[in-house]
């Protein structure tokens, strides 16, 4: 019968002279060293052990004080052998003796009937069909829904019909009775007043356009889609020195690029991360500023292609040009896949109710204090000064002197900026070719603050800082180019 | 012939897999849930007689691979090291055993009573995949067995197949 001392080996390169060799005696050598009875073979510790799992490290501390001491040199030295994780390298092995043992086991009959699951999922993940349906996808779910509707349809309302016909009104006549000082008076509902900006923003702008994404996220979610989607675009990314993998991060990005900065946590090599980190500061809008964007651009369908080629280039471009700079070898990607589901409407309520609970109650404190500061900001003079100063490079990208203070909001944050652009879109200030130049370069511009401290925080200080110095300069030289190309051209948009 | 009267079989497998519809095949209405000491994490535990020998059957939480990342692979390893288990039930979907086998070759690796259980066979054959059962067990040398825990298709080859390996193990 089965012999249970009789184990398969799923180490064939044992015997290479390659960097297999190095893990196996460092296995061998921790084995050796190991004595007590942990439950599971001495090699699946070691192999543990050299996965830095904290458990059974703390296990085998207890246990034998005295060999973990010299265990612990030992994962130290296997570990400087190899530039990947050595869970990495682990796991791809197995992985290969999986394929291995299934190729010998496993027949495939070509003519089987697929089931509709099953085609839909090969349909989503091959390149020729999956790519018109994401295309699909992102017309109807993004722009139709969430841009359309969201920041269209529902914006006008709660902004012009609420906002503006009676909150706004309402409010500075009653400010008017209560306070008596027009200084004190302004940071209330001045023009960059707490009720008649911050939470004007945050209330007519911000929260339809991220309620209707995490919507439709929600359901795209929830239907099994993104797994798929990874494979898709997984040969894409491949050239720029990311994975499939990487997906989840970037989509996640569209949502609130603090959040996918946190996420890009779960990809294994520290060269993928750095990429991440970088496209998702620079050119992943998040779902707010999206939504802005959308907006601004809807209606002009020539400039709305130019913004999104435009991002795309930038996208793909600094992530190849990232892969050449950084050294690190091209990874390899394989993931679980559940299966495709109908979306459960109640999973969808929950999942958006949190998402929007979450952002909201970022956002508005955000907003306020930002109404506060460029109070403080106005009566300093200080506000004015900067203002000033950013009109110089706005300028040189061929916008209005007024755009400055959108780009001086973008400080604060991505979506606050965008929203900034929409104030003055309304104003009538921009013509079709500035409005693009304007979007893209916001776009590209800085990362909100939170984004900006969580790359501090999960990359270091002084790649956090590096980033955003790069995507400063980056974001105006873009805005330069496009509004130069468009001219040069002669496009009007 | 001294007889054993009692034994332990857990389940192990990732999440989706069928998991626990193999557990309420096994064990029938005789279960208790209850928290796993110091977490969240819930443990369902019952018993099934197979031959003479009665068995506690333990249906633990999904778990991708032996180096865990949640609270819940955390207990399903703490399981597997501290329960002793006679017979280890690693089930998979047979039509995914490419990316689940790495986990059967972790607990190979580890040195447990493994039994492969291949689930959802009827779609793996559905989508054209034929699985050769002697080859899978002459490359793992451990049992694998093809089953539908939907419909009860091969729980008796199964519960065979424990019976054989607990009497051989003596």
């Amino acid at each position: 019968m089965y012999e249970l001392k009789d184990k398969p080996d799923p180490w064939p390169q044992r015997a290479d002279k390659d960097v297999g060799d190095i893990l196996e005696v460092a296995l061998e050598k921790i084995e050796s060293l190991l004595k007590n009875d942990y439950g599971i073979s001495k090699r699946a510790i070691g192999l543990l052990l050299l996965q830095e799992d904290g458990e059974i490290a703390s296990l085998v501390k207890a246990k034998q004080p005295d060999a973990w001491v010299k265990i612990e040199e030992i994962v130290k030295e296997t570990r400087a052998r190899y530039s990947d994780p050595l869970s990495y390298i682990i796991t791809l092995r197995r992985q290969e003796e999986a394929s291995r043992i299934v190729k010998e086991a496993v027949e495939h009959l070509p003519h089987a009937k697929l089931s509709f699951k099953e085609n839909l999922s090969r349909i989503m993940i091959n390149p020729l069909t999956g790519m018109p349906l994401l295309l699909l996808i992102l017309y109807y779910g993004l722009y139709k829904f969430v841009g359309t509707f969201g920041a269209g349809t529902v914006v006008n309302f709660i902004e012009r019909d609420i906002f503006e016909k009676n909150i706004n009104p309402w409010m500075v006549q009653l400010f008017n009775l209560l306070i008596p000082w027009q200084l004190l008076r302004d940071l209330f509902v001045g023009e960059y007043g707490v009720i008649t900006l911050g939470i004007r923003y945050a209330v007519a702008l911000i929260l339809p356009i991220v309620t209707t994404f995490f919507i439709a996220f929600a359901i795209i979610e929830d239907t099994g889609y993104l797994p798929r989607l990874a494979l898709l675009i997984d040969r894409l990314f491949k050239k720029i020195g990311l994975t499939g993998r990487a997906v989840i991060p970037m989509v996640l990005g569209l949502g609130c690029d603090t959040m996918a900065t946190m996420v890009t946590r779960t990809l294994p090599t520290k060269r993928e991360r750095i990429i991440s980190t970088i496209l998702l500061a620079l050119a992943v809008p998040c779902s707010a500023q999206l939504g802005v964007i959308l907006s601004l651009l809807e209606g002009n369908n020539r400039a709305l292609w130019v913004w999104g080629g435009v991002v795309s280039m930038v996208f793909l471009l600094v992530g190849f040009l990232s892969s050449m700079v950084l050294p690190g070898d091209a990874p390899s990607f394989y993931m679980e896949i559940p299966p495709l589901r109908l979306p459960k409407l109640s999973n969808v309520f929950i999942k958006t109710y949190a998402r929007v609970k979450w952002y909201f109650t970022e956002v508005l404190p955000m907003f306020i204090l930002a109404s506060f500061i460029i109070w403080i900001g106005r009566l300093s003079g200080l506000f004015n000064l900067m203002v000033k100063g950013l009109a110089y490079p706005v300028r040189w990208i061929g916008l209005p002197d007024k755009a400055a203070v959108a780009f001086l909001f973008g400080f604060f944050r991505r979506d606050y900026g965008a929203a900034g652009l929409y104030d003055i879109k309304k104003a009538g200030l921009f013509n079709g070719n500035q409005l693009v130049v304007a979007c893209v370069t916001l776009t590209l511009f800085l990362p909100c603050i939170a984004q900006f401290l969580m790359n501090v925080k999960e990359r270091g200080m002084k790649v956090g800082v590096g980033i955003s110095i790069f995507i400063l300069f980056f974001s105006f030289s873009a805005g330069f180019v496009v509004n130069l190309a468009l001219n040069l051209l002669g496009v009007h948009l | 012939m001294v007889r054993k009267t009692s034994g332990k079989i857990v389940i192990v497998g990732s999440p989706n897999v069928g998991k626990s519809l193999l557990f309420n095949r096994l064990t029938g209405s005789y279960v208790t849930v209850s928290n796993y000491p110091g977490t969240t994490v819930e443990v369902s535990r019952g018993v099934t007689k197979i031959g003479d020998t009665e068995f506690e059957v333990i249906d633990t939480p999904g778990m991708y691979s032996l180096l865990p990342i949640t609270e819940e692979e955390r207990v399903a390893r703490n399981i597997l090291l501290k329960e002793r288990p006679d017979v280890i039930i690693h089930i998979i979907d047979a039509k995914n055993l490419e990316r689940m086998l790495p986990l059967t070759l972790q607990l190979i690796e580890a040195g447990l009573p493994i039994i492969l259980v291949l689930n959802i066979i009827d779609e793996a054959e559905k989508i054209g995949m034929k699985i050769d059962l002697h080859d899978l067990e002459r490359a793992l040398k451990i049992p694998a067995v093809a089953t539908v825990s939907t419909t009860g298709r091969g729980i008796d080859i199964l519960k065979g197949r424990i019976e054989e390996y607990v009497r051989a193990k003596g």
